[in-house]
């Protein structure tokens, strides 16, 4: 009796035992840092509800981790002459996470619901504002009718407010219902969503391109990095995704033997820009002294551990518009000491460096930066603001001191993105500095619809921008993916926007 | 009993408005919530911001903001979340269990902890062992709650792998909250109920008892601890309000899904909304624990009820 009791229990056990690793094999659990709230594509603004949605939803144009634009829910794509028209043929055999069908109507709804009132209260409408119309020609056919070209749109339909969700679905269940219930026709669908806490998905088996690995995929919103990181040296999760990894824990990871880091150039970059209007940055050659006066490189190898790469101009190497061949100004004190004494800034000269008070790594870049311009014989200070009362006041109202910091980067992967926006006159950003030649060089790459001739006009805007000196461009920063070793065949993606079809767990 | 009540509800209704409207209008102070909004995405014009200010309802005045909110608030209905339309009601009700289970949970940790450590250390007075308690108890007070939090779950996350290092799953995941909350208000607490101890114990009546022939034990936990309640119940109630305002750090450090995290992600985003909800809420639970301080002393002081 006594036997036959343990023999139950022992059979019971490896049983539970043989549940568990089956079920292990394919439940994955990845540390976000931010629940975005809503998972309607019109709602969104932030980089952490692409890391969750691009598994969700799908776009006309799909774009991976290799860069490389490919068809999505779109076979195929055709532009007419003057780029004012883009005729798509669309995947047949698609359906939502609920049955509906995709078709042309899809789309339709899609685009008119972005640009209509319901678009106009969130923030991603202001990216499609050069889609005029959507015209339905058979139900797998669509012309896209734009009110002038935009070089960047087949990127943009690769993600965020462009994705395709199901018309019958929303009008039946409202905006409201989708946003905390969405669906979608990606390879996850989400099937729990605790607010603030997690949200779990499971496997699409009917996703056009294939049933993803895994059954399960889970999100846990863990803000604090210590906490993340803890996480997934205990286990509870496989993968923390950036934002969160800080430099100074990637030795914590590495040195685990069941983690790694994987690193990948992102698009953020950071420059320290200058007030070209007062203060002794008006003038041309200080700027260009003060960047010389500066050995960024040995700022890439030491604070930022290697994980960077040094950039010429406001953007880093997957960026279009980004010249291999244009090389940064290089470090060279004497020349910077010259350049001043040529200007007629008299030793002990005041300038203040504006930096965000919370970003401790770059509060470590400041120092540096500051050390290299007291030896040029400057009073250096360096003034820290609350993030958002940097973005929000002090830079717009061209309130800052002779530099400030610029953390920049955007998902397209396009210049267009950074310098109009910066350099462009009467811009949010461009508090200070108007120049009518660049303006029109500006305005004039948004009209090209030649893919070279665009390329080369934004390297000359670079190189442009170089000449005048008109920042410090510092570096560009790698992603850092905190990854457990039995994940496989996970690939780093440099946008966070992480679609995890053929990720699987080794046991 | 009513006029006592009566007086507690104007009092409090004051005091929301109060804090609400320096909360409201401080926070518009700094940062504009549409431009957060907008971070993630490329091209923004002003106009675009203007079309997400007037959703937002940020195009009105101050005044008219703050009014549609006490009026919301009279009907129960805070509002929505900037950031992902939430509504503000949803989010409270999910975090305000949370941080609540927590707090007791650590108060629990600290009052069974520090009573009987206080009371040794009142009755053994300037011998090794009150001394050791009071360095021990010095020691805990002087660590900050987030060191505290990373090292335990070093030692029981990472290291020994007993228990889970953040999030709120069952039992287990309150261990180290509640220990890191505890251990800190156990320092203070041992000091108090020590302090006071030692001044009920030299009252005439503990003599008498004394006198009597009765037992140790009952001198103590009978006579003396029934006497020292009072102030320790207006300390451990203040504490209890405390703790919902100071548990945002461990809160962050353990991932906990409550009020303290909640406020803390609001400030960051800018969602006013979220901020005056969770703000409006503390108020009245630290309204609400004051009234239930002061009708403890009728419960456990036979003067106080006749009064």
């Amino acid at each position: 009796m006594k036997n036959g009791k343990v023999l139950l229990k022992s059979l019971l056990a490896s049983v539970a035992l043989a549940a568990a690793i089956s079920a292990q094999a394919g439940s994955l659990t990845i540390a976000s840092p931010q629940d975005p709230g809503s998972w309607d594509p019109i709602d969104t603004f932030l980089v952490n509800w692409a890391s969750v949605a691009t598994n969700v939803f799908d776009g006309l144009t799909y774009r991976g981790p290799d860069m490389a634009l490919v068809p999505g829910l779109a076979t195929a794509w055709e532009e007419n002459e003057d780029g004012t028209r883009i005729r798509f043929t669309l995947r047949e055999d698609v359906t939502f996470h609920n049955g509906e069908p995709f078709n042309a109507e899809s789309v339709k709804f899609t685009f008119d619901r972005l640009l209509g009132e319901e678009g106009a209260q969130g923030p991603q409408r202001s990216n499609y504002t050069a889609i005029d119309s959507i015209e339905i020609i058979d139900d797998y056919t669509v012309d896209m009718h734009l009110h002038q070209p935009d070089p960047v749109l087949l990127t943009k339909l690769a993600g965020y407010g462009a994705m395709i969700v199901p018309p019958q679905y929303i009008q039946e269940h409202g905006s409201d219902h989708f946003a905390i219930h969405p669906v979608g026709t990606g390879p996850f669908q989400i099937v729990n969503y605790a607010r603030r806490e997690r949200v779990e998905l499971e496997a699409y088996a009917d996703h056009w391109g294939g049933a993803p690995r895994l059954d399960q995929l889970t999100y846990r919103f863990i803000s604090e990095p210590s906490t993340a990181i803890a996480e997934l040296q205990s286990g509870g999760v496989h993968i923390v995704i950036p934002p969160t990894v800080p430099i100074g824990m990637i030795d914590t990871i590495e040195n685990n033997r069941n983690t790694h880091v994987a690193s990948v150039p992102s698009p953020t970059v950071e420059a320290l820009r200058f007030n070209t209007e007062s203060g002794i940055t008006a003038d041309e050659r200080v700027r260009r002294a003060l960047i010389m006066a500066v050995d960024r490189e040995a700022i890439v190898d030491s604070i930022l551990a290697g994980q960077g790469q040094v950039i010429s101009s406001f953007q880093g190497e997957f960026s279009f518009g980004y010249d291999p061949e244009m090389e940064p100004i290089p470090h060279d004190m004497e020349g910077a000491r010259q350049l001043l004494a040529e200007a007629g800034v008299e030793p002990g000269a005041s300038l203040q460096i504006d930096v965000r008070g919370g970003d401790a790594t770059f509060g470590e870049v400041a120092q540096v930066v500051s050390s290299y311009l007291q030896m040029l014989g400057l009073n250096v200070s360096i003034r820290g603001y609350e993030t958002n009362v940097l973005l929000n006041d002090i830079i717009p109202e061209g309130r800052t001191g002779e530099m400030f910091q610029q953390k920049w980067g955007g998902w397209t992967f396009d210049f267009d993105n950074t310098a109009y926006l910066m350099y462009h006159t009467g811009e949010r950003w461009n508090p200070y500095d108007s120049d009518e030649e660049l303006d029109a060089m500006l305005n004039e790459q948004r009209s090209i619809t030649d893919p070279a001739r665009r390329e080369d006009l934004l390297q000359s805007i670079a190189r442009y921008t170089q000449d005048r000196a008109l920042e410090m461009p510092l570096y560009s920063i790698n992603a850092l993916y905190g990854v457990r070793n039995e994940v496989q065949n996970f690939e780093a993606a440099p946008d966070n926007r992480l679609r995890l079809t053929d990720v699987y767990l080794e046991d | 009993m009513g006029k006592f009540l009566f007086y507690r509800l104007l009092q409090a209704v004051f005091v929301i408005i109060v804090v609400t409207l320096i909360v409201s209008f401080t926070i518009r102070l700094t940062g504009d919530p549409a431009v957060m909004l907008s971070q993630g995405s490329g091209s923004v014009t002003e106009a675009d911001l203007e079309m997400i200010r007037e959703a937002l309802g940020l195009n009105q005045s101050f005044a008219a903001q703050y009014v549609q909110f006490i009026q919301g608030l009279v009907v129960g209905d805070m509002g929505r979340s900037f950031v992902g339309g939430a509504p503000v009601m949803d989010l409270i009700s999910r975090a305000l269990p949370a941080t609540l289970w927590l707090a007791f949970a650590s108060l629990a940790v600290s009052i069974v902890v520090s009573i009987p450590l206080g009371i040794k250390a009142a009755t053994s007075r300037g011998t090794w062992v009150d001394q050791l308690i009071r360095i021990v108890s010095l020691v805990g007070l002087s660590f900050p709650n987030f060191w505290l939090a990373i090292m335990l779950v070093l030692l029981f996350s990472i290291v020994l792998g007993w228990l889970p290092p953040s999030g709120m799953s069952g039992i287990a995941s309150f261990i180290m909250p509640a220990a890191t909350m505890g251990i800190i208000l156990t320092a203070t607490n041992v000091r108090l109920v020590r302090t006071t101890m030692l001044d009920t114990l030299r009252s005439q009546y503990i003599m008498v008892a004394r006198a009597k022939g009765l037992s140790n034990t009952v001198v103590l936990y009978k006579h003396a601890l029934r006497n020292c309640a009072i102030p320790l119940i207006t300390y451990f109630g203040l504490q209890f309000g405390g703790l919902l305002g100071g548990i945002v750090v461990v809160e962050r450090v353990f991932n906990w899904p409550g009020l303290g995290s909640l406020a803390f992600d609001a400030v960051a985003a800018r969602d006013y909304p979220v901020l005056q909800g969770v703000i409006t809420v503390l108020a009245m639970m630290i309204i609400v624990i004051n009234l239930l301080v002061d009708i403890a002393y009728g419960l456990v002081d036979p003067r106080v009820r006749k009064e």
